[in-house]
């Protein structure tokens, strides 16, 4: 269950990382490629993290 | 805008630093870094930091998190000796006023204070004596000097405190804290530096300066939740200020010898705490980056100024990114004839993404663009001229 709580906390700062994104580029979005590659990896670590949650938690 | 998700009940999620950019005077700095941000993910339980707490049970001593090194190397920052994190600025005064001051002494402070200084010397039953300002709206060593020989042929006393804001909530005016810790030392006047403006986005020195303490806002400029604050001191000092509980219970005799009374034992706990020491090593690094700011706030103001009416009620060119500006020749002259009167003004930021100034001004208001990227003050700047020439409002 370690893990579980570890991949929580983990997708739980990954989307406070995008959040912080947002606050970069606002009001317009206009993403810069390194910061394209930031929402890339955030999103790889969130669905991955999500991904363990459901197979420990659900069994799937 | 508002979400369709709540926190609970009818609590809304706040969006506005991701969707707008906020113009706010003074939420700038207090915008929280994304270490802040996890650390109120992780810490918001009640007495979270309180785990591994050991004798002597109090929280500048918490090694796990290391709360006790924080202290440390936060007062090593400011260049004082000892540190508190305590419950906002406030606070920090208030244990300093309650330390020195008593019925009827006088403190003297500057004629912008701001209202919790006025609150704090009233609560120790003290009395506020005002500096006057100079023609520049600026406080001098020369004027605290003749103040506090004012207070001593009124009172026969010398002030018990100076209280100084380096830079002003009202015109983030810069005023002569350098000038007034020497006077301070003349005259062995104890001298509390308040940075709540400074401390987080500037470098600061407070024996450099002559400060015997020094203050600063963790939700003002350290990027951190309210409440939270720094109340900095030297060695001397700190054994007054931080003294710790000398009361014996007459019943039980039970006493409390490691608390300290002015903090009333532990300060700032929770989620505050751990949130102010995850802002830390980007603070650090911010306060390097101020130079950057102070370009960034007067080229602002450049282009601002090309709207004919347009003046800066603040000192020019700025020193702080805090700064107020006045617009009753220009967009007031709009708002007396506009449907929405002095609402035009907000509705047409809004429209372009843009909140933060006090709602429906239009003669003389305040604004910040602390941490704004080149970007997003290019953005303000078109933003504004848009709405000048929109109105006919002519550009030079």
């Amino acid at each position: 269950m370690e893990k579980v709580v570890e991949k929580i906390f983990q997708s739980q700062f990954a989307l406070v990382d995008l959040r912080e994104i947002l606050r970069e580029t606002k009001p317009v979005f206009a993403l810069t490629e390194e910061q394209k590659q930031q929402v890339m990896d955030i999103i790889k670590v969130v669905r991955e993290s999500i991904d363990l949650v459901e197979k420990v938690l659900v069994g799937k | 805008m508002s979400l369709e998700e709540k926190i609970a009940g009818n609590i809304e999620v706040r969006t506005r630093e991701e969707l707008f950019l906020n113009i706010q005077p003074i939420q700038a700095a207090g915008r929280l870094t994304p270490e802040a941000m996890k650390a109120l993910i992780a810490y918001g339980d009640g007495y979270s930091v309180c785990d591994w707490c050991r004798a002597p049970f109090r929280l500048d001593c918490i090694t796990k998190p290391p709360i006790d090194k924080f202290h440390k190397e936060v007062a090593e920052f400011l260049g004082m000796d000892v540190a508190r994190a305590v419950p906002g600025a406030r606070r920090g005064f208030q244990a300093v006023t309650n330390t020195l001051v008593e019925k009827g002494d006088s403190v003297v402070m500057s004629s912008l204070a701001h209202y919790t200084e006025f609150l704090v010397v009233e609560a120790a039953g003290g009395v506020v004596k005002e500096i006057p300002l100079n023609e520049k709206n600026i406080v001098t060593g020369e004027a605290t000097a003749e103040k506090i020989e004012k207070v001593k042929a009124e009172t026969g006393k010398l002030p018990k405190l100076i209280m100084m804001d380096h830079f002003d909530y009202s015109l983030g005016n810069e005023h002569d804290v350098y000038g007034i810790g020497k006077v301070a030392k003349e005259y062995d006047i104890p001298f509390l530096y308040n940075g709540a403006y400074t401390v987080g986005v500037m470098p600061v020195d407070g024996k450099k300066i002559g400060a015997d303490f020094v203050v600063g806002s963790g939700h003002k400029s350290f990027a951190s939740p309210a409440p939270s604050g720094i109340l900095a001191t030297t060695e001397e000092w700190a054994e007054k200020v931080f003294r710790n509980s000398t009361m014996k219970g007459d019943l039980t005799g039970r006493v409390f010898g490691a608390k300290e009374v002015e903090m009333l034992g532990c300060t700032l706990m929770g989620a505050n705490m751990i949130a102010i020491m995850a802002s830390f090593p980007a603070i650090k690094e911010r306060v390097k980056h101020w130079d950057e700011e102070i370009k960034k706030i007067n080229y602002f103001l450049d282009q601002f100024l090309r709207i004919e009416g347009n003046k800066i009620a603040s000192e020019m060119p700025r020193k702080h990114t805090l700064t107020k500006v006045d617009t009753i020749e220009s967009f007031h002259i709009i708002a007396n004839t506009h449907k929405r009167k002095g609402w035009f003004l907000s509705d047409e930021l809004k429209k372009r993404k843009i909140v933060g100034m006090f709602f429906g001004a239009t003669k003389t208001w305040k604004l910040n663009t602390y941490a704004l990227t080149w970007d997003q003050i290019e953005y303000l700047v078109k933003a504004f001229i848009e709405i000048a020439e929109k109105y006919e409002i002519p550009l030079h």
